[in-house]
Order: structure tokens, then C-alpha cells, then sequence
């Protein structure tokens, strides 16, 4: 019968899982019942009849229909997989997961494919080595931060695997620090090795789970661009000093990447031929940004294309500062509100665009209206938004160089403007520029 | 995230070209429209001369259209509804011609016979000045130009994928691009839009003489125009002569022939409405006729 052809490689395999737990002709009638009579597809009636039969599985889910992959052939979606791998790196902390403590363990596998992060949801009784093999069973992946991760749970079980996994050296992340140009850091980065010279210092005292630390904070830049740093143990650095640190990693705080050094970071002087830096704004274009998320003290070159809602004349709260609609600050109540004056910018350089938030001065400046004759304007016309209309025709098209630090949410890019100015191109000079191009490529 | 789209800078003859779309899945992954250069166009910012609008809606629910002229005989066609309050507002004071810039969306309408027409719905419209719009022409072309270097380098390669793109140097955004144009376009005819980018330099620099050694005579039809085999009935003089026949035949009332009507009668004649919008433009740059408003075309 083709109905008993097509039920066989699932009997085989069942036949195989169950070894002996059943006889052959109970387990054709028990297929059967499940395929034939229920109408229950193929995988789903293998789970069962093995649940039924074997005991020792229904415990955990050591199933058929995992299957063993290499971490090259993770893509991040898979539901159920089992992979082999060696544990390279391993940390065991408490987390607060909803109100409730729980243990986790996360880390980095490998095997010789390639690396990935990792984390066992339910870690109290589990322990892994570094540097010992294991097989993971009933694992899952999700994709964090554009990475595979490989994700233990309920389901999920361990074991110590027979044989010993080789990853290949340049695959372990941790073993070798990356060099990297500090323009181009951006999360995710991993373990890298940055060249730089402090431009400021502080001290920050920050309380971490109950005790004080003190925390050595700043920014450090080299020819490419400046990033914040964070360090937990005092290097004694001093403005102007050039360092070299290795296995520095980077967190992310609202798209902007900060550059993190642990204990495991070294930290060298050395001497650097960046000249003069501290001056510099670095120049980046919209594209740039967006793909690291953020940045700190950047200039971007663009037109407004857009204002946004929330431009022009607005109330704020003289207490809080907040913007506020109506006559009624969130925090204070009724209060008697300031007018003030700002662009909520869409700027566009052809490579992307982000939202650039100018504050009253620049607005002055840009638009030639003042903050009075904004309010004078809007009293006129009994209706603050004509401030807005206004300040549109004047700034739509306009070409203009920003400077500021970038952040990122949901809504995408944003920048906090420092300074404004508009900056027409000199259209004939890079008008020849082009033509003598295109000739000289023709 | 979702970043906001970019808004590209390009000519009409690049935009009213493109007839391949990639939809969006849903309501909120965007479309794009993907041009012969490999843009993938989902906004755009664009200049020019505002040389006809036209309420066609009403006047408690204005659905404008109009034309705007970038350069040479290239024209954006342009459409605001109700959704588009602030651009509404802006064109209903505006007076033609007049010099404006616009940042929209592209739209793409199916006709029966499965050509495609680009439009573009205006999210702002403002009027500039004509420093602003040399200013766009310079950056349009441009961004003309690295569009048809990186087509170039592209097409140097056999059957260049993304990735080998990448490897290049391209940034993801324009190897996607690329590579999407050449899968649904033959390689394209650079001499299009380089006559484009001449005629931006000429405006821009109206002294020096600017001649990138392209034949004259390269005619201006847009690459879309293209004339079935065995089609060699009309060659572009016939067709003037067809066209201004008909338009005399059709104006009654003296208000010219109404387009639906004129359309029809070409079709009937041979000669496509793509044909028709070619010879009415060379028309009009004769002299010949023009446009007493969107829907009428009259000679003169």
C-alpha cells in the first residue's frame, strides 16, 4: 500500500529512537493511528509516539528531529538544533530577570566553523569549562545585535561530549585584540586594540550593585574621530597623553559607542604623529553614522528637507524646562509657561538622513527670526504655528553644516545641534570641478 | 531602527525611466522604485520650473496636479491629495512659472498595457530661488555622475553580485542597487543621462562653452521610448505632422484637443501615448503648441 510506503521511513526511525521499547507491529498501529486516523503530520506523531514509549525522553526532549549544525550554519532563527562545540569563553552571574534573581551562563562556543555568543537561560546546576567540549541539545538561536546567538532553555539540556572540537586560532575572538581606528569603532565591535590621546579626564563615582566605585571616564581621540571612555581602574591618564590599549571592548549607550576598559585591558604610553586633533570636528556623512548608530562631536553636511512638528514657537515649563503643550507641565501642573524658540530639522545628504534638533540661538540665527518677533507674529495671528509655517519657507532647502553629537532610537538618528551654519556651495567652482572630471573620463 | 528614507537627487530622465518597483511587504516596510543607475528611490528631492498646476479636485478637497520642468525638455509630474496638507497649502499660492523644490515620495501607476508612469507626491513643496535650483542641478548631477562610475565599474565585472560590489568598496545601499537594476534592465545607454548632466553644466556655467562630446543629434527621447521591431512606420517628422492634424481636428471649441481624446485618436493612428507625450514636448519646444492647461493641448 503507498500509504504504509510513505509511513515507513518514519517507522524506521521511530523502530531506531525506540530501540526494542516496542514491538514492530504495535508501533506500525500506533503510526498509523497517529497519521492515518488523526490526521497528525509526520513530525508532530514522531514527538508523540516517542513520548509515549520512551520514558526517559518525555523528561527532556532528547528528540529525533534535532539535528546537529555547525555554527557557520546558524541563522539565528532555528527553533530546535543541537550543535557541538567547545566553550571558549565562559561567565557565570546573577541577573534579574522580572523581579526574580536567576543564574545564567553566557559566554562564546566555537567549533570549526566559526564562533558565536552564547546563553543558558537556566544555569543554577549547570557547569561548563572552558575550554572543554560539549554538546548542546534542543537549542535555539535568535539574532542579537546582527550576530547568531545560541540560546539554552527549559527545553535545552548538556551534555559532555566524547570528542574534543578544534577552533581554529583566529576565530577565538578573545585571543587576539583587533586594531581598530576610533572612527570606525562601533558596537559589536568585540576585543579590540585603540591608539589614542586623552582629551579630557574625570572621575565619576557610580554606585554598581550596592558598593561604590570610582570610575576614570573621558574622551580619546585619534585622526579619526573622538569616543568616550570608561575605565575601572586608575591608569593615572592625563590630558594630552597618547595610550595604546588593548582588549578594550565597546558598549553602546544610545547609538553613541563608548569605548570600555576592564580589567583585562592593558594600557601602554606611547608616542603618536596625530598632530593637532583636538580641534577637529570629524566630518562624516548621514550614511556613516546610521551604520555605527551614533556619534560624538560630528559634523554633518546636508540640506533640510523637513520640519518637523514641534518646531517654531513652544511653551516650556519655567521650572523643568520640558516643552509642554497647553498651559500644564507633566511634573508641575498649572503653571505660567516661557516661550521659546527651536527647529526640529530633517537634514539630507543624498547618503541619509537624521533629525537635527537646533535650539533658540542657532534658530535665530539660521532663520533671521527673532524670538520676539516669533511671539509678536504668532500673537498677530493668533495662532503659534504660523511661527512654524514661517520658519519652513525660510530653512526648507537651505544648506547647512551641523555639528553635535548623534544619537539613535526607533525613530532613528537624531542629533543634539551644538552649532549651525548655512553654507552655500560655491556652484561654479564645483561645477568646472565636475565638468573637467567628466571630460577627463570620457 | 527605522531610519528615514534618503531622499535622492536625480534628474526626470532617470526617474520617468524606471519601471521596476520593489513593494514593500507590508503597510510599513517601504517601496522603492529602482532606476536604470541602480537608485532605489523610495523619496526624492527634486527642482525645477513649476510650469503648470491644476486643481483637479475641489476646492474643499484640492487634488492638485502640476508639472515641473528640471531641465531641457525632462518634466516631474507631480500630484498632492488630501494627505498632503502642507504642500497643498504652499502650491495653491504659488503662481506658474515659478522655480521650486520639492521633497516627495515616488509613485508608480500601471497602465492596462503594463507601462509604467513615475509620479511624484509632494510632502513640501517651497519656492526657491534660482541660485537654489543651479545648486540642485550641480548636486543632482553629481550624484548623476557616481551613479553612472559605479554602473560602470559594475558592469566591468561578468554577472557582479552584491557582495563582489561590496568588496569594491559599494556601499551596501548602492550594491543592492545595482545589482537589482542590471537583474531587471539591459546594461544602461549612459548617453541619456550624460546629455542630462550637459545641459545641467550648460545652465550652471552658460560661458564656458561646455561640450562633453555627445552627437547633438542624440535625441532626447527617454530610453523607455522604444519603438516595437518592426515598427518603422513613423519616423519622428510623420508623427509631428500626425499629431498637429489631429490637434487642429480636435479643438472645437477653441480650447484646444482635450488629451483623453487626442490620445485616443494618435493611438488609433499608430502612435503611443508615450509616442504622443515625446512628439507634444518637441512640439512645444518648436513652438508649435502648448498647453492651455493639463488636460488640453492646442496649437498655436
Amino acid at each position: 500500500m503507498s500509504n504504509n510506503n510513505q509511513l515507513t521511513p518514519l517507522f524506521e526511525e521511530l523502530k531506531k529512537v525506540l530501540e526494542g521499547k516496542i514491538d514492530d507491529d504495535t508501533l506500525m498501529k500506533e503510526v498509523k493511528k497517529y497519521v492515518e486516523d488523526y490526521g497528525i503530520d509526520v513530525d508532530r506523531a514522531k514527538r508523540a509516539i516517542i513520548k509515549k514509549y520512551d520514558t526517559d525522553a518525555t523528561s527532556s526532549f532528547v528528540t529525533a528531529d534535532s539535528i546537529v549544525k555547525k555554527i557557520d550554519a546558524l541563522k539565528g532563527s532555528e527553533m530546535n538544533i543541537d550543535v557541538i562545540v567547545k566553550a571558549i569563553y565562559v561567565d557565570k552571574k546573577e541577573v534579574n530577570i522580572r523581579g526574580t534573581k536567576k543564574i545564567i551562563i553566557s559566554g562564546i562556543l566555537g567549533d570549526e566553523t566559526g564562533t558565536c555568543p552564547f546563553t543558558i537561560w537556566e544555569g543554577e546546576s549547570v557547569d561548563l569549562i572552558k575550554g572543554e567540549t560539549y554538546h548542546f541539545k534542543n537549542a535555539y538561536t535568535k539574532m542579537w545585535n546582527e550576530r547568531v546567538q545560541i540560546n539554552l532553555g527549559t527545553r535545552g539540556k548538556i551534555e559532555k561530549a566524547d570528542s574534543t572540537v578544534d577552533v581554529p586560532e583566529r576565530t577565538i575572538p578573545t585571543s587576539e585584540s583587533r586594531e581598530i581606528k576610533i572612527g570606525d569603532i562601533k558596537e559589536g565591535v568585540g576585543n579590540i586594540t585603540v591608539t589614542g590621546r586623552i582629551i579630557s579626564t574625570e572621575t565619576r563615582n557610580i554606585n554598581v550593585k550596592g558598593e561604590s566605585k570610582v570610575v576614570y571616564a573621558g574622551i580619546i581621540a585619534d585622526d579619526s574621530g573622538k569616543i568616550q571612555y570608561s575605565a575601572w581602574n586608575d591608569y593615572s591618564l592625563k590630558d594630552g597623553e597618547t595610550i595604546c590599549v588593548k582588549n578594550a571592548y565597546v558598549r553602546a549607550w544610545r547609538g553613541i559607542p563608548q569605548l570600555n576598559m576592564g580589567d583585562r585591558c592593558e594600557v601602554s604610553r606611547v608616542t603618536d604623529n596625530f598632530g593637532q586633533i583636538q580641534e577637529v570636528t570629524s566630518k562624516k556623512t548621514i550614511s556613516d553614522i546610521v551604520k555605527i548608530g551614533g556619534a560624538l562631536d560630528v559634523a554633518v553636511f546636508g540640506t533640510v528637507v523637513d520640519l518637523r512638528t514641534g518646531s517654531g514657537l513652544i511653551k516650556r515649563c519655567p521650572q523643568c524646562n520640558r516643552s509642554i503643550l497647553n498651559d500644564e507641565c507633566s511634573a508641575h501642573g498649572k503653571i505660567e509657561p516661557v516661550f521659546d524658540l527651536r527647529m526640529k530639522l530633517i537634514v539630507d545628504d543624498g547618503t541619509g538622513a537624521l533629525s537635527a534638533v537646533v535650539n533658540r540661538s542657532d534658530t535665530e540665527k539660521l532663520t533671521g527670526i527673532t524670538l520676539a518677533a516669533a511671539e509678536e507674529l504668532a500673537k498677530a495671528q493668533s495662532d503659534m504655528d504660523s511661527v512654524s509655517r514661517e520658519i519652513a519657507q525660510m530653512i526648507i532647502m537651505k544648506r547647512i553644516t551641523i555639528k553635535g553629537n548623534v544619537m539613535s532610537d526607533d525613530y532613528g538618528p537624531m542629533m543634539i545641534v551644538k552649532e549651525a551654519s548655512i553654507d552655500d556651495v560655491d556652484v561654479v567652482t564645483e561645477a568646472k570641478k565636475l565638468y573637467e572630471e567628466m571630460e577627463g573620463a570620457l | 531602527m527605522n531610519a528615514r528614507e534618503t531622499a535622492w537627487r536625480l534628474f526626470s530622465s532617470e526617474l520617468n525611466t524606471a519601471t521596476y518597483e520593489i513593494k514593500g511587504a507590508d503597510e510599513k516596510s517601504p517601496s522603492y522604485i529602482v532606476t536604470h543607475l541602480g537608485a532605489m528611490v523610495n523619496r526624492v528631492l527634486i527642482a525645477g520650473v513649476l510650469t503648470e498646476k491644476e486643481n483637479v479636485g475641489s476646492g474643499e478637497e484640492p487634488m492638485w496636479r502640476g508639472r515641473v520642468q528640471d531641465v531641457s525638455s525632462g518634466n516631474f509630474y507631480i500630484n498632492i491629495g488630501k494627505y498632503q496638507p502642507e504642500a497643498a497649502a504652499a502650491i495653491a499660492n504659488m503662481d506658474t512659472p515659478a522655480y521650486v523644490a520639492i521633497i516627495g515620495k515616488v509613485r508608480t501607476y500601471t497602465a492596462n498595457d503594463e507601462r509604467v508612469f513615475v509620479s511624484v507626491r509632494p510632502e513640501r513643496i517651497i519656492k526657491i530661488d534660482e541660485e537654489t535650483r543651479k545648486q540642485w542641478m550641480l548636486e543632482t548631477a553629481q550624484s548623476t555622475w557616481s551613479r553612472l562610475k559605479m554602473m560602470k565599474k559594475a558592469t566591468s565585472l561578468e554577472n557582479a553580485t552584491e557582495k563582489d560590489l561590496i568588496g569594491l568598496g559599494f556601499c551596501e545601499r548602492d550594491a543592492k542597487g545595482i545589482v537589482t537594476a542590471l537583474d531587471h534592465y539591459d546594461v544602461p545607454n549612459s548617453a541619456t543621462y550624460l546629455k542630462t548632466i550637459q545641459y545641467a553644466l550648460r545652465t550652471i556655467l552658460p560661458d564656458n562653452n561646455i561640450d562633453l562630446g555627445l552627437p547633438e543629434d542624440v535625441s532626447d527621447l527617454p530610453d523607455e521610448i522604444e519603438i516595437e521591431p518592426g515598427d518603422t512606420a513613423h519616423n519622428s517628422a510623420d508623427m509631428e505632422d500626425t499629431i498637429l492634424r489631429l490637434l487642429e481636428e480636435l479643438d472645437v471649441d477653441g480650447k484646444g484637443a482635450p488629451r483623453d481624446e487626442l490620445e485616443r485618436r494618435a493611438e488609433a493612428e499608430g502612435i503611443s501615448s508615450m509616442e504622443l507625450e515625446e512628439i507634444s514636448n518637441i512640439l512645444m519646444d518648436k513652438g508649435l503648441v502648448y498647453e492651455p492647461n493639463l488636460r488640453y493641448l492646442k496649437r498655436i
